[in-house]
């Protein structure tokens, strides 16, 4: 039998070796497999909806009977959590991590990859990777500005969406110019999460590059001095005024994106928004949201990136997260994944790339709640913008 | 003066004591003797307007000449001794004796408790906790808060039980002699005839709750 | 004195099981916090927060407030509920228990569902006496000042004070000494608001100190609570510091360490401080004591406040269980679209976290209450104040303190996502209460009894079996029924400790409340009250007092 030291050294080796050479690449593959039996993978993964759990249940049951790794859904709220824990871990010289694989992307991702807390390159040596829509969907090797480099295999597609109940909202604004009017028209029923929750922040960079005539600066590092211009602008320009009519006065904010959903499916405010494009329609599938529930995106375009799931560099069951994560991008459990009654989670895989059966899997009729009006999916700007917007925000606006 | 008319006690529909009356004149202590459970406690109890509600009583209670019928318990100024001294552990001798004086200007008030403390033969102790007392010492402060309310009667609910034979014979002569000197009606219950003055009516519950003078 | 007479050995075994169990993890784990203490970058960064000085401001106004009403709204139900005519007056305490069962979280959730804008409570008035169509914009929950947060920290401190000082109450030997200096007192002159501010609460006081001061110290840094109802701009200091510890930024997990210091801090001076006031005024309430008696008859207050209470937490359950059952439901209709039990076959499906509590809390609570019983047997009185001030520690202090000394403790020792972690995060805090709850009643067991005894019961071990517990019963069931009650709604700790591995109920319950599921919100939170609600019931069947009026 390998120790673990050697087997790790095989599976990286592997992994390079891979591009290289098919032949050597599958048989490794197959050494991976074989490593994988009997493993436990310990997959920590946000648990907040149940249709998301209930898919990853599935999920771990087929990698089970198919490959013989079993999967743990380790349920967490935030996965800042996992970053500091496996970073705790590894200071406190942990070799046998609490974490197996983990559900991330962004500046999530980008702490992980500085610090050398992740697993890999092994992303692009699963052999489902070659079903990657790379080029129709560039934020599968880009997150966030950040260079994946194969540290994270891509999972699912995301992009900024608004929902409301059509019955209240006839004409839904396309912009953050019409919102900003709309709220004014209704005040007190429109409303954003504080940052630094994800979609706080995420409602504050839409509106950023709605509000920045030139986006090029955003895509790059967030100096002091630009970064305290652009904000500035944003606020007095625009966020100001928007606040005037907000829920409570723009003086107290929800503190999460599922409370707006919540306050907005009891009728106390009447947007909501989202990342997960066919969340309203999943949410009106259970019954949470009314059936005369829209989606929309904005004219201009939303801001769109890619959910990835990672690997940490001390990781107890490596060969078992990675054949767990080259299922997650099989035709099958991504279509899976894609279908509105499981999740509705848009799928990363290029479906012209598939054979026409598996192909088939991915069609879907509009149903009630799914994207309207939809909108081109923008880049996420650099990933230090978050801390930036967040930062200024908090002084603005975080005093009460 | 203190009147008995016709009282009666029962609980539930057991009869613990049959009707009764009984007129007790100022300075006299008339003694009411029981076996424990006979109800003799109780009879003070409901003098006292205290009477736990599980027990039914009937008959009136006339102090001066005046009913009690419907006056509460803190407004009919009858003193009352226990088996325990039960001074109030959270607070000094002399702040358990002012507890009892009534509402003067505050040089009266702790000019009554010295006297108090002098009676009692307690010089000095007033910043004392109770605990650090005697027995003896800790029932004369007891008698001292009773009489101090300047009560128009004094109910004794079994005040010597508790202490030794020499004590109790002091004890009682002191109680006796303050009752008398200051012209107050009392009632002594005890199961213990040596308990009671010399000379003075003795009562007596029997089984079967009848009420006869000894 | 020691109950029972035991040989030296034994007495020199007394601490071991206490200290073991909880002195030193909480001491070791304290020790960890140490190297936060000297690193001011972290201090820095805090100080600099733009959320600091209002957080700070509001969890002060909420902390001290919120404990301050409890305190009196506990008193007048006290006052108001224990009649000394009656011999039992047991009930309160058992009524306070199945309201202490309520977790803090879904008790914060529940009246949310009552008082929000779209709560059962604006349902009602739209639908018989407004008819609004939208729901009001009332600021009832989330409020800037925290008057919601203080509503639902009152509402459900109340029932633990109460619990606590009916817990002195009904003692035998305290109910026999309180009836008779009550009479004493009337004859005296005084009425019953007299009686009860000079003579009983004076009393009654000094034995629920600790209780009151873990209620303080539990405002001042509740997380969970604040997080549903209370406001986010700027948030309490607890959620800021919360939020900093789970951030994946290293600076903010420093700047979380040392904002938990700095709430330490805070709590201990303005513990302090109270202290001290409360000494320069001593002369001032002896003088009180000792004024004239007044004739007062009745107390003033005749509001139902303890059932005012006992209908707001029947508000509370019942609108999680309708919530748990329903579809959608739009404002202002009083029913759901539809009913399902949906969001309860789903959450038992999987019944390892309710296992996984029970267990914990049933070997915790056992753990603890035998460790207590030990040590107050074997070691004389004098040695508490070192317990207490133990327990004192482990309460006063933040839970975030302890739960990040011992997170990084168990990193050391290997035992995060281990069931020993899982152990000893949990019976920690338990022994913590069951000392609390279990010292002022266990070493003012009248020693009489134990002379009254001599001459009848001969060994020493038939005196505890036969007259000793049964005598402690209520006091013995109360402290093990809190902690479990304590080890069930153990989650800071607990989280950090589990590393993943292991779920229990009020961390499954969290977890659904960073979603938008409501009905199963509502189910997990009803879930996570049977168990402690259970042992209440039990603990409260089985010590009612026999003893009758004679």
């Amino acid at each position: 039998m390998f120790s673990r030291r050697s087997f790790l050294k095989t599976t990286l080796a592997a992994s390079s070796l891979a591009l290289t050479s098919r032949l050597a690449f599958a048989a490794d593959w197959a050494f991976v497999e074989n490593a994988a039996v009997g493993q436990t993978v310990y997959f920590n993964a946000w648990a907040g909806a149940d249709n998301i759990n209930a898919y990853i249940a599935w999920a771990g049951a087929e990698a089970e009977k198919r490959y013989g790794v079993k999967v743990e859904h380790v349920k967490i709220t935030d996965t800042a959590e996992v970053v500091k824990r496996v970073r705790d871990e590894v200071a406190a010289g942990k070799t046998d991590g609490s974490v197996d694989l983990v559900w991330i992307n962004g500046e999530n991702f980008r702490a992980m990859k500085q610090e050398k807390l992740l697993f890999g390159p092994f992303a692009e040596a699963l052999p489902n990777f070659a079903l990657v829509d790379v080029e129709g969907k560039p934020t599968t090797r880009q997150d966030f500005s950040e260079t994946v480099d194969g540290l994270e295999s891509p999972w699912g597609m995301a992009q900024f969406t608004f929902f409301a109940d059509g019955a209240k909202v006839a004409k839904p604004p396309r912009s953050m110019m019409e919102l900003a009017a709309f709220s004014k028209a209704n005040p007190g029923r429109v409303t954003y999460p504080a940052p630094p929750d994800f979609y706080g922040t995420t409602f504050l960079k839409q509106a950023l590059f709605e509000q920045t005539p030139d986006r090029s600066t955003l895509y790059q590092a967030a100096e002091p001095g630009t970064a305290g211009m652009l904000t500035t602008d944003l606020f007095s320009g625009f966020l100001d005024e928007l606040h005037r009519s907000l829920w409570r006065d723009g003086k107290q904010f929800p503190k999460t994106q599922a409370e707006v959903t919540q306050m907005v499916a009891d009728g106390e405010l009447l947007i909501g928004l989202t990342f997960n494009p066919n969340e309203p329609a999943n949410l009106v599938a259970a019954g949470t949201l009314p059936a005369s529930t829209i989606a929309w995106q904005h004219a201009a375009g939303t801001i769109g990136n890619t959910h990835f799931v990672a690997i940490p560099v001390n990781a107890k069951a490596q060969a078992g997260a990675q054949v767990f994560a080259n299922f997650l991008l099989s035709p099958e459990a991504q279509a899976k994944k894609n279908d509105l009654k499981t999740w509705g989670d848009p799928t990363v895989l290029a479906v012209s790339k598939l054979s026409s059966e598996d192909a088939k899997m991915f069609m879907a009729d509009a149903v009630p709640g799914s994207v309207s009006l939809p909108g081109p999916a923008v880049l996420e700007p650099h990933a230090s913008w978050v801390g930036a917007l967040e930062k200024a925000w908090l002084e603005r606006y975080g005093r009460g | 003066m203190l009147e008995l008319r016709d009282v009666s006690l029962a609980i539930g529909k057991q009869v613990l004591v049959k009707q009764f009356s009984l007129t007790i004149a100022a300075g006299e202590i008339v003694t009411l003797m029981g076996p424990s459970g006979s109800g003799k406690s109780s009879i003070l109890a409901m003098i006292a307007g205290d009477l736990a509600s599980a027990f039914k009583a009937s008959g009136a209670v006339l102090l001066n000449g005046k009913s009690l019928d419907g006056v509460s318990p803190q407004n009919r100024r009858l003193g009352r001794l226990f088996q325990d001294d039960l001074l109030f552990p959270h607070m000094t001798v002399g702040e358990n004796l002012l507890f009892a004086v009534p509402a003067l200007p505050l040089g009266e008030r702790f000019a009554m408790m010295e006297t108090a403390l002098e009676r009692a033969e307690l010089q000095g102790f007033a910043s004392r906790p109770p605990h650090s007392l005697s027995g003896g010492q800790r029932q004369r402060v007891a008698l001292m808060r009773s009489l101090l309310a300047r009560p128009a009667g004094i109910l004794l609910d079994e005040p010597f039980s508790k202490l030794d034979v020499e004590l109790r014979q002091q004890m009682r002569d002191y109680v006796f002699s303050h009752i008398r000197a200051r012209g107050i009606p009392a009632i002594l219950v005890t199961h213990d005839r040596a308990d009671a003055p010399d000379g003075g009516r003795v009562l007596k519950i029997s089984v079967g709750g009848e009420v006869q003078d000894v | 004195m020691a109950g029972v007479k035991t040989s030296r050995f034994i007495q020199a075994l007394g601490p071991i099981p206490v200290v073991g169990l909880f002195v030193a993890p909480l001491a070791v784990s304290l020790l960890f916090i140490l190297p936060s203490l000297v690193d001011v970058t972290g201090f820095v960064s805090l100080f600099e927060h733009p959320q600091f000085w209002g957080s700070l401001r509001l969890t002060l106004f909420t902390g001290v407030i919120s404990t301050v009403l409890a305190f009196i709204l506990a008193m007048v139900v006290v006052v108001q509920g224990t009649s000394f005519d009656r011999a039992d007056n047991v009930y309160m305490a058992s009524q306070a228990g199945p309201m202490l069962a309520l977790p803090h979280l879904a008790f914060a959730i529940g009246l949310g569902m009552l008082i929000a804008p779209t709560g059962l409570l604006s349902r009602l008035i739209a639908s018989f006496f407004t008819g609004w169509i939208e729901p009001p914009q009332w600021q009832t929950v989330q409020d800037a000042n925290g008057i919601g947060l203080i509503a639902a920290l009152v509402l459900k401190e109340t029932p633990f004070i109460v619990w606590a000082m009916s817990g002195v109450l009904s003692r035998e030997d305290v109910k026999r000494a309180f009836a008779g200096q009550r009479s004493v007192a009337l004859s005296l002159g005084h009425g019953e608001r007299s009686i009860w501010l000079k003579v009983l609460l004076p009393q009654i006081l000094p034995r629920i100190i600790w209780p009151l001061v873990a209620v303080f110290s539990y405002g001042m840094t509740v997380v969970d609570m604040a997080l549903v109802i209370g406001p986010a701009q700027p948030p309490s200091l607890a959620n800021l510091i919360w939020t900093d510890l789970n951030d994946g930024e290293v600076l903010a997990n420093a700047r979380g360490a040392a904002g938990v210091l700095v709430l330490t801090g805070i709590i201990a001076v303005l513990l302090g401080g109270a202290a001290m006031l409360v000494k320069s005024f001593q002369p001032l309430l002896h003088r009180n004591y000792a004024a004239p008696p007044q004739n007062q008859t009745a107390m003033g207050l005749s509001l139902p406040l303890w059932t005012i209470v006992k209908l707001l937490y029947f508000g509370v359950v019942l609108i999680l269980a309708l919530q748990s059952i329903s579809g959608h439901w739009p404002f202002p209709r009083l029913m759901a679209d539809q009913y399902t039990f949906k969001s309860w076959v789903r959450l038992l499906h999987d019944g390892w976290p309710l296992l996984t509590s029970l267990i914990l809390a049933l070997s915790t609570s056992a753990a603890a209450l035998l460790a207590c019983v030990f040590w107050l047997e074997t070691k004389p009185e004098k040695f508490d104040r070192l317990m207490l001030a133990a327990c004192a520690l482990a309460l006063c202090l933040p839970p975030l303190l302890i739960a990040l000394g011992q997170y990084r403790l168990f990193l050391q020792l290997g035992l995060t996502g281990t069931a020993s972690g899982m152990f000893l995060s949990h019976v920690l805090p338990v022994t913590a209460y069951v000392f609390i709850m279990l010292q002022g009643p266990y070493r003012g067991f009248d020693p009489r009894w134990r002379s009254v005894s001599d001459g009848v019961v001969a060994s020493s071990w038939r005196f505890y079996f036969r007259i000793k517990l049964p005598l402690l019963k209520a006091p013995l069931l109360g402290a093990a029924a809190v902690g479990f009650a304590v080890s069930v709604a153990q989650f800071v700790s607990a989280q950090l400790a589990a590393a993943g591995r292991f779920s229990t109920l009020p961390m499954e319950a969290v977890t659904l409340a960073s979603g938008s599921n409501r009905p199963l919100f509502a189910a997990s939170a009803l879930a996570l009250m049977v168990l402690p609600l259970m042992a209440f019931l039990l603990a409260s069947h089985f010590s009612k007092s026999r003893w009758k009026p004679g």
